[in-house]
């Protein structure tokens, strides 16, 4: 059965929390828009600051740039700043999964190339997985690099890849050997956005941002020691980066700040339907946040996690689309204008991303059903 | 492991094991007919277990209430949650004990009040306990799943007691614990059951439809145990009465979902008197709304935390675990 222990975080970590919230505090300047969604304000200027406190590749090695920290403490800093509504969206993905890939399975010159930049705050990257014709069916990819003398030749399209027109690298999941099905004949390789000729076009989203993007590849040619780790390997790389993708803070964060200006805009003294309303969302936020520190703790004893994850980000999507609706219905009529408002239509707009980025909540509960053992 | 866990270990699998053998459908439906059942209690009472978490006893609170969780997975026909606080509130017996509600000149919703040696009563109103050391039943009673609650007489010859943490948090812990169990059996059942149940010439269980169900329910399942557990850890700490609201809230809404993906799954045969799903659903149900239900305990937390005020709510909810 699937169980998530008691883990709590150790009082080691209260020194860096206190850190981090007066590091937010002086950095407030950065919040154009308090927003909790981890893909929404993409500042290079506050994550080359979060580099410089050695707050990103907090767990990685010292030698390429790492703090070889606990995940508990990652997990301080992830939560502290997605919590405050700080822009932390460029360096995102490099830390909770580029880097944490390339750890495991890249090449030593890969890692000694990138990493010490990701920690730094000076290297982004984004997820080429998803294409026109392959969503959650992810070994369906039709991007093909072709082996040629020392290079690859890269040909094919990827979609919805948040903030590929900012980011400076790729990872893209590609087929090495289009003889072979499904699974095999799949590798990673890396492509520089700026510098190896791709066309990256962005896609308005509903929200009315343009964070994601198309990115077409024709015949791009990068050298071959951009595939990452061993040619054919693709498939168990990308499944275990889903892992790390999955179990977050950011999971059931998205729409906290909601949260916040409810509790602001219904007073100290609420109403029993506001009251009860601040509390359900409180009772679901305080259990998702310990079982997502319990999966923390899994990956610092080395764990697989892939099961829990997937739970952990299954009921905090669900929840992250009904804090905004409860908020809603509870809100006092004085919160029709102001503060409120802004935070609540600018999450709900996203909110139908909540269960499709990352694995769609219908691809999770199969993950999970595999984990009761019934498929 | 630590000593402690392996304690508490030895004391799940005894239980486990105790429960498996003598708490099966057939004693359930004769509880619900009334009758006691006494050999159940006569075991539980050679182990000691009526004494989990008193001083003396070598076990922690923490052991009393993971006993709890396991009794409420094989939905034990006994007021086991209310002589166990019992024990602990006072000097530890060998009586079956009951607790219950203050109202008026009454104490009502009193667990197997008719059978009870002494019955507590708590006022939640103004946190006051007294012991009753001759009770007298008023009336009978049955909550929703056929469990006794019984109204006894408020007299004024009641013993008052000190009690440490807020004994009315304290109740709404044990069917925290009592929920929490029950949605992991109301789980086991369902995947128990859409392995077995074929149609269109295959297992219910290959049905994605029917795997998403319990998957859901898996999920609500592992909230209901982690909020469960957090609770617990909190007896003793400031935020004892606020971390109980959360948890006795957030089991609620598991009890709910879980409740209805697994009659759904279950089909009529869920729906029959013979079939022991209801044992489960019903008292998960009336757990619900016993000391405090989801919406009691949401205006508690959110009375709690809008006193705050916005800016504090994060740090509130970043303390502790
Ligand atoms: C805001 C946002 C940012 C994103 N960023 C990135 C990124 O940076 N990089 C990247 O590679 N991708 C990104 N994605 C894409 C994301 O990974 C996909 O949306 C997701 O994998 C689902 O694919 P799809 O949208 O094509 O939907 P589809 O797979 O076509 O699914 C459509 C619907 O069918 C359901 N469905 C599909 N298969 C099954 C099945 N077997 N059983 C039951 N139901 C099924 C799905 O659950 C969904 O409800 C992003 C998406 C969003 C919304």
């Amino acid at each position: 059965m699937l169980q998530f222990d008691r883990v709590s975080l150790d009082s080691d970590t209260e020194t860096l929390r206190a850190q981090v919230r007066e590091f937010l505090e002086d950095n407030e300047s950065h919040f154009t828009t308090p927003n909790s969604d981890f893909g929404t304000g993409h500042d290079p200027e506050f994550s080359r600051k979060l580099g410089e406190r050695g707050w990103i590749g907090m767990t990685w090695p010292k030698r390429y740039g790492g703090g070889e920290r606990t995940f508990f403490e990652r997990y301080v800093v992830t939560e502290e700043t997605l919590a405050a509504g700080a822009p932390v969206s460029a360096h995102w993905i490099a830390d909770r999964q580029s880097g944490p890939l390339l750890l495991r399975f890249g090449t030593e010159a890969q890692r000694e190339t990138y990493l010490p930049q990701i920690t730094a705050g000076e290297a982004y990257f984004s997820i080429g997985m998803s294409e026109p014709d392959t969503g959650s069916d992810l070994a369906s990819v039709r991007t093909t690099a072709i082996k040629e003398g020392d290079q690859y030749r890269i040909n094919g399209t990827k979609i919805w890849t948040t903030d590929a027109h900012r980011n400076h690298f790729i990872i893209c999941l590609v087929r090495t050997d289009p003889s072979a099905t499904r699974h095999d004949g799949l590798s990673q390789i890396i492509v520089d956005l700026k510098n190896d000729g791709v066309d990256v076009r962005p896609i308005a989203n509903m929200a009315g941002g343009e964070d994601f993007n198309e990115v077409v590849f024709d015949d791009v040619m990068v050298p071959a020691d951009r595939i990452v780790g061993e040619p054919g390997n693709g498939w168990t790389q990308v499944t275990s980066e889903l892992a790390y993708e999955r179990s977050g803070p950011e999971r059931f964060l998205s729409a906290f700040r909601v949260f916040v200006e409810l509790v602001r805009a219904c007073g100290p003294d609420p109403a029993a339907h506001e009251a009860a309303a601040i509390g359900r969302i409180a009772a679901h936020l305080m259990t998702m946040r310990r079982m997502s520190i319990s999966v923390a703790g899994m990956l610092q004893g080395g764990k697989d996690v892939a099961v829990e994850a997937a739970l952990v980000k299954e009921l905090g999507n669900n929840f992250e689309k009904v804090l905004p609706e409860i908020a809603r219905l509870a809100a006092p009529e004085s919160a029709i204008k102001g503060r409120f408002r802004e935070t609540f239509e600018e999450t709900m707009l996203l909110s139908p991303s909540f269960t499709l980025r990352g694995g769609t909540r219908e691809i999770l509960r199969g993950v999970i059903a595999r984990g009761l053992g019934l498929r | 492991m630590s000593e402690a866990q392996e304690t508490r270990q030895i004391i799940l699998d005894t239980a486990e094991r105790m429960f498996g053998d003598l708490c099966d459908k057939q004693l359930l439906d004769a509880a619900e007919q009334g009758e006691f059942a006494a050999p159940l209690w006569e075991q539980i009472a050679a182990n000691g277990f009526h004494h989990l978490g008193a001083a003396a006893s070598g076990t922690s609170a923490a052991d009393l209430y993971a006993f709890l969780m396991t009794c409420g997975r094989h939905a034990v026909p006994l007021p086991l949650a209310e002589t166990l606080l019992v024990n602990n509130w006072r000097e530890p017996d060998n009586g079956l004990y009951s607790i219950g509600i203050v109202d008026g000149d009454e104490v009502v919703d009193v667990p197997w009040g008719r059978r009870a040696e002494a019955v507590i009563a708590v006022n939640p109103a103004t946190g006051a306990v007294c012991a009753i050391d001759t009770p007298e039943v008023v009336r009978q009673s049955v909550n929703m799943a056929g469990e006794p609650r019984d109204v006894v007489r408020l007299t004024s010859d009641a013993v008052p007691l000190e009690v440490a943490d807020d004994p009315f948090a304290q109740l709404a812990l044990t069917r925290a614990n009592l929920m929490a169990g029950g949605v992991q059996a109301l789980l086991e059942l369902g995947i128990t059951f859409a392995s077995e149940r074929e149609q269109f010439g295959r297992q219910i269980s290959k049905f994605q439809a029917i795997q998403h169900s319990l998957a859901i329910i898996a999920s609500e399942a592992a909230a209901a145990r982690r909020a469960a557990d957090a609770a617990v850890d909190a007896l003793g700490d400031e935020r004892f009465v606020v971390e109980v609201a959360a948890s006795k809230a957030r089991i609620g809404e598991a009890v709910t979902v879980a409740a209805e993906q697994v009659h759904q799954i279950h089909g009529a045969m869920g729906f029959t008197h013979e079939h022991r799903l209801h044992h489960f659903s019903r008292r998960t149900w009336a757990w619900r709304d016993e000391f405090g239900n989801e919406f009691f305990w949401q205006q508690r937390l959110g009375a709690h935390l809008a006193n705050l005020g916005a800016d504090k709510v994060w740090s509130f909810m970043a303390t502790r675990g």
